[in-house]
């Protein structure tokens, strides 16, 4: 077990510093200049150079890339060049927003995928398994912004039964926080959540011809027993899997997700720094983007390995 | 956005056969819903390949005089847009734009994505490097990765297709390496390669065609993400560049007056289901009928 | 497992998703949610809001503006964004101000500047017994400090716009003296700017370059915190020397960069101000019970440049481009008179924005007939200046322009009503800052790009058209038009300044190298919950001695 995490760890950790690295050099392969994106329209050669050399600009690749390492060690990533707020301040303020949509989101997914994937698998051939399977089509089937915008229409502006953008800090009023979240969560939730149900039902109808269940049929267990203790739990592992690896659309979805319902999150400055070029801030959230993924990557393996023991002795090769 | 599923693999195929194929077509062939998935993607494909006939106007051409024209006006049976924009026109040149990024798309993980993921599975050697750089593809936000492309190519059909199909090269390279994995270690395969069988020979006559199955879903799976992907890249505009319409770019402009002409965000939201819709059945039934042991 | 068994499954299954896809697209699709405005829009009249009635409104009090973009830095040495000046308003007063008639009128000073008879010599009298929010005194001394941090900081973007300033010195406690090495017209609307903010040395000796985290000036508010992205708070300042004129606790600017949001946003109640409405929205917003929109034109221009002469980038000597539209000045009036500004913003923008053809404001007291004349629309005499030219008609141009929604849409209704004129126009939609780096480097042959504008009409044509300007990306170089805009800026006679740029004015229009296209209108939402907010042509949302109404 041990050298299993030492051998991921490592894997981890030559991950992550190729996705500084590249990330390092592919913003400075970006066509438009820091400077001349934060002088805008209000720009003249002179001070366009001095922008340029306060930015760090002129420094060698090397010299600039040995900056940010250093400076990420020690835990400083670095000030906005537009704003001139600290990026982690802003990463700060960012993440949690993200987070908490993200944790959201992947309840919607779970709670919606794996009920009904566990309903479509017990009840084959009767209606509840083609609604299930209908939802899933559909959400499979629908870009989520769209259904982001249906849903502002007539759910907030229409109805008036959501706030149509907007974010409260759940510190400073939990409930109008919640609220606020409502839509956003389950617009991104339901696109994964039609993943989860599909892998929930392929991997209940495996287990529930696996031998072990015939075998606890035959000792007179519930059908409840039987589907809850054996079954669900087995199809678990898949889901976790899948879990983890939807963290990337999920990353990617909630910059849309963000976008839509005005949401002052990690996503949205993302992409606002990349169209601002402001390097410290894109470096930034990469490396915590991909210290996140690896992160989460790691631990999912592991919850893995407690779940179903047998991983750890398979090893490397999955 | 560009989801990852994991796709049962299909059973083992010693024989990779051509009776064997030929009873899937005819599994296919039973299938109603692929085949009404088929038939949809039949007419979305011909309706785009003859868009510059079957459309009454240029998808570009403003009528400044007649904006927001509801849905069965005279001369514009989905009505127009903003600029007066026949929507039925632009939506038959939009659906031609989508199918061919969702093609490139996947065509490009193909191209990459098997023979890589041929490599890592049956190369042990190469499998830690393949398989760290398909980490390295996942930790890396996919949309960063379009925005960048567009900065530095300019946005376009092109690039949205290409940011959209290196999204799709790890999952690709996931599902190869795994089905390679698992035939190589199947008694045929060692069996040829007992018989002095050289690599490339085991690869190409043995793994490949029985791996085939297993891709062609995947790339079934992988074509209406696409198709989904540059509706969002054209959203944050970065997709398709106007005037040229795309389904996408036709949601994203709806996005402002949406409330005022509603039909104008409906019928290419539709659409883009539709043809997603059809993708996903065909799909599906095409993984059952090619692998008649998942469909217990 | 038969076969038929899963045809049934899969048949179910499908069935069952066409049913509900068919329902939700019924469902949508025939619900509209509001009644498509009326093409016809009521024609623009100014409206600039009124101040608070004291007896009104009620002491106290949060008033939400949802401001359209973020600000960048809120120091207004290194600021370049227009909607740091809407958060400075409340926070950081100015020498100068304007007046709704975009006059400059005195803030922080008492008196405009008294100017020596060789225009070398610029005396600011300033107001006395004034305190920064830090309680610190704010003298001639403090004066001093901030114009040679505006002088003399790297990256600062005032130095220019001060012009040719070469020391300042204070006279006593309270007045100032700028010395220039030439006379500078400009010099006063600069100090009625971001130049004019005054901030206070003991927050710059502390804070440094980064006074912009927690800015400290002389205003009716002061800084109280800003959350990337999301908001920036400022509340009431005891210090302020006007206090009684305030009525409100705080102000909380709240990001949303989303029209539509802004104007949802509004009509819940969520915000009570609101700014850069969007075309879309102002018809329903005007006739919604509680809300009032104020306008203004814009003393910007959005417009056309076509790269006459931008051969090896901004700042080196402009060259021969080579083409036709880059030599001949017949092509360009061809697309001059082949543009349609009329129908264009009509068709673009519901006909709420101004169509022009002239980078003076018409509402500042720069303008003459001479500044606003205006060519024809007329395609066939373009069709006849192009054959006449001897270009392939249609003749083919192709124009970057930026990827939002708006200017998509404007460049996708310029080219079809070019077309008639004998324009076959490409769209080349780039980002933002990759349209920036590109028309620096002369990367184009024509685009389309605005600019926010200034009071005074050096800062709205020098720059881009003189041969030496900060801006040239056009590559324009005539030495009548240099010579003209050098006359004008160093006049100090209001009426011969007048008639020089009405000169300078027919003078691009003889050469088009810009094709000024129309202004836009700064709509801004007022709920009725408030009273006393304000917006000039400047554009900047006035809310400092706005109240909550009783």
């Amino acid at each position: 077990m041990r050298s299993y995490l030492l051998h991921r760890l490592w894997q981890s950790a030559v991950t992550l510093v190729l996705a500084t690295i590249v990330v390092f050099l592919g913003v400075r392969a970006l066509p438009g200049d820091p400077a001349l994106a934060f002088a805008g329209e209000e720009r003249d050669p002179a001070s366009l150079a001095a922008i340029r050399e306060r930015l760090g600009l002129n420094d060698s690749l090397v010299v600039q890339y040995g900056k940010f390492v250093l400076g990420a060690l020690r835990g400083d990533l670095g000030t906005s060049t537009r704003t001139g707020i600290p990026v982690s301040t802003m990463i700060g303020t960012g993440l949690p927003v993200t987070i908490e949509l993200s944790l959201l989101a992947l309840l919607v997914a779970i709670v919606l995928g794996v009920t009904t994937g566990v309903v479509a698998a017990v009840r084959r051939g009767r209606p509840a398994e083609w609604f299930a399977n209908a939802l899933a089509l559909l959400g499979l089937s629908v870009p989520n912004f769209w259904l982001g915008l249906i849903a502002i229409l007539y759910l907030a502006v229409g109805l008036g039964l959501f706030p149509a953008s907007g974010f409260v800090p759940f510190g400073e009023d939990p409930v109008a926080n919640l609220h606020h979240l409502v839509l956003p969560a389950l617009v991104l939730g339901t696109g994964i959540a039609a993943i989860v149900m599909r892998q929930t039902r392929s991997a209940m109808l495996e287990s529930l011809g696996a031998d072990y269940i015939r075998t606890a049929r035959a000792k007179g267990a519930s059908p409840r027993a039987v589907i809850g203790r054996h079954a669900l739990r087995n199809s678990l592992v898949v889901v976790v899997t899948v879990v983890g690896l939807q963290l990337g659309i999920l990353i990617s979805g909630a910059v849309v997700t963000e976008r839509i319902f005005g949401l002052p999150g990690f996503g949205k400055m993302t992409i606002d720094a990349v169209f601002q070029r402001d390097y410290p801030v894109i470096q930034g959230v990469v490396l915590v983007t991909a210290a996140a993924y690896i992160l989460i990557n790691f631990l999912v393996d592991v919850a893995y390995s407690l779940i179903d023991p047998r991983i750890r002795v398979a090893g490397g090769q999955s | 956005m560009t989801a990852t599923e994991i796709v049962t693999p299909p059973a083992p195929d010693p024989g990779a056969t051509p009776p064997r194929r030929r009873a899937a077509l005819r599994r296919l062939r039973r299938s109603p819903l692929g085949i009404a998935g088929f038939a949809v993607l039949a007419v979305a494909v011909l309706a785009s390949v003859l868009a510059p006939v079957l459309a009454p106007y240029s998808p570009a051409q403003v009528h400044f005089d007649a904006p927001f024209q509801i849905p069965g006006t005279v001369g514009f049976a989905l009505g127009t847009d903003d600029l007066g924009r026949d929507v039925l026109s632009r939506i038959l040149f939009g659906l031609r734009a989508s199918l061919e990024v969702g093609v490139l798309a996947v065509a490009l993980a193909l191209v990459v994505g098997v023979p890589l993921g041929l490599a890592a599975g049956y190369f042990r050697a190469l499998d830690a490097v393949i398989s760290r750089f398909t980490d390295l593809m996942l930790a890396f936000p996919f949309l960063l990765l379009a925005v960048g492309l567009a900065a530095i190519r300019g946005p376009s059909l092109g690039n949205a297709a290409l940011a959209l199909g290196i999204s799709q090269i790890p999952g690709m390279i996931r599902v190869v390496r795994s089905e390679t994995f698992r035939l190589k270690n199947l008694d045929f395969v060692a069996a040829s390669l007992v018989d002095g069988a050289s690599d490339v020979w085991v690869l190409g006559r043995h793994v490949l065609p029985n791996a085939l199955s297993a891709v062609i879903v995947q790339a079934t799976v992988a074509i209406p993400q696409a198709i989904i992907g540059e509706s969002v890249l054209s959203f944050l505009g970065l997709g398709i560049q106007p005037p040229d319409p795309s389904l996408g770019t036709m949601l994203a402009d709806a996005q402002q007056y949406a409330a005022q002409a509603p039909w104008t965000a409906v019928v290419p939201g539709l659409a883009i289901m539709l043809v997603a819709l059809a993708f996903n059945l065909f799909g599906d039934a095409l993984r059952d009928a090619l692998d008649p042991r998942s469909s217990r | 497992m038969g076969l038929s068994l899963i045809a049934r499954r899969i048949r179910g299954r499908g069935a069952a998703a066409l049913a509900i896809a068919l329902a939700a697209a019924v469902a949508v699709g025939c619900a509209p949610v509001q009644q498509a405005a009326g093409p016809a829009a009521a024609p623009a009249t100014d409206s600039f809001g009124t101040p608070a009635d004291p007896a009104a409104v009620q002491q106290g009090g949060t008033l939400v503006m949802a401001l359209s973009a973020e600000p960048d830095m809120l120091d207004p040495t290194q600021s370049r964004s227009l909607y740091s000046r809407y958060v400075f308003q409340t926070m950081c007063e100015k020498l100068y101000d304007l007046d709704q008639n975009t006059r400059i009128v005195p803030q922080l000073a008492t008196a405009l500047p008294t100017i020596s008879p060789d225009g070398l010599t610029v005396t600011i009298p300033l107001r006395e017994g004034v305190r920064f929010a830090d309680g610190t005194p704010m003298d001639a001394q403090a004066v001093v400090t901030t114009f040679q941090r505006n002088l003399t900081m790297a990256g600062s973007g005032r130095k220019s716009e001060l012009g040719p300033i070469t020391s300042v010195e204070a006279q006593g406690a309270s007045s100032v003296v700028l010395h220039l090495s030439a006379p500078f017209a400009p010099l006063t609307s600069a100090l009625a700017d971001r130049a004019g903010m005054i901030m206070s040395p003991a927050a710059l000796q502390q804070l440094g370059d980064k006074f912009g985290t927690a800015p400290v000036c002389v205003g009716p508010f002061k800084f109280e915190k800003r959350v990337a992205q999301n908001s920036i708070d400022v509340v009431r300042d005891p210090n302020y020397y006007d206090a009684a004129k305030v009525h409100l606790d705080r102000i909380t600017y709240r990001i949303i960069t989303d029209a539509s949001i802004r104007a949802a946003n509004l009509q819940s109640g969520d915000a009570q101000v609101a700014d850069t409405l969007s075309t879309q929205d102002v018809p329903a917003l005007r006739t919604a019970a509680g809300i009032q929109v104020l306008q203004s034109n814009s003393l910007g221009y959005q417009g056309i440049t076509f790269n006459v002469g931008n051969v090896s980038g901004l700042g080196n000597p402009v060259g021969d481009v080579g083409t036709p539209l880059s030599r001949d000045p017949r092509v360009r009036r061809a697309f001059e008179l082949a543009v349609d500004r009329q129908g264009l913003v009509q068709a673009v923008f519901g006909g709420l924005y101004t169509p022009t053809c002239s980078p003076i404001s018409p509402d500042t007291e720069f303008t003459s007939d001479a500044a606003q004349a205006c060519p024809p629309h007329d395609p066939a005499a373009a069709r006849a200046l192009l054959q006449e030219a001897g270009v392939p008609v249609p003749y083919k141009i192709t124009m970057i322009a930026t990827n939002t929604p708006d200017v998509l849409r404007l460049a996708q209704a310029l080219q079809a009503t070019v077309a008639d004129g004998g324009f076959d126009l490409q769209i080349q939609p780039v980002e933002y800052s990759a349209l920036l780096d590109q028309q620096d480097r002369g990367d184009f042959e024509m685009l389309q790009l605005g600019w926010s504008g200034r009071i005074d009409p050096d800062n709205n044509i020098t720059n881009y058209l003189s041969t030496d300007g900060g801006q040239n990306v056009a590559g324009y170089s005539d030495a009548a038009l240099d010579a003209l805009l050098t006359r004008a800026r160093t006049s100090t006679d209001q009426a011969e300044r007048v008639r020089l740029y009405g000169e300078a004015v027919t003078a691009i229009h003889a050469a088009d190298p810009i094709v000024y296209l129309y202004r836009i209108r700064n709509f801004t939402g007022v709920t009725a919950k408030v009273s006393g907010v304000q917006v000039f042509p400047d554009g900047v949302v006035r809310l400092a001695f706005a109240g909550l109404t009783r």
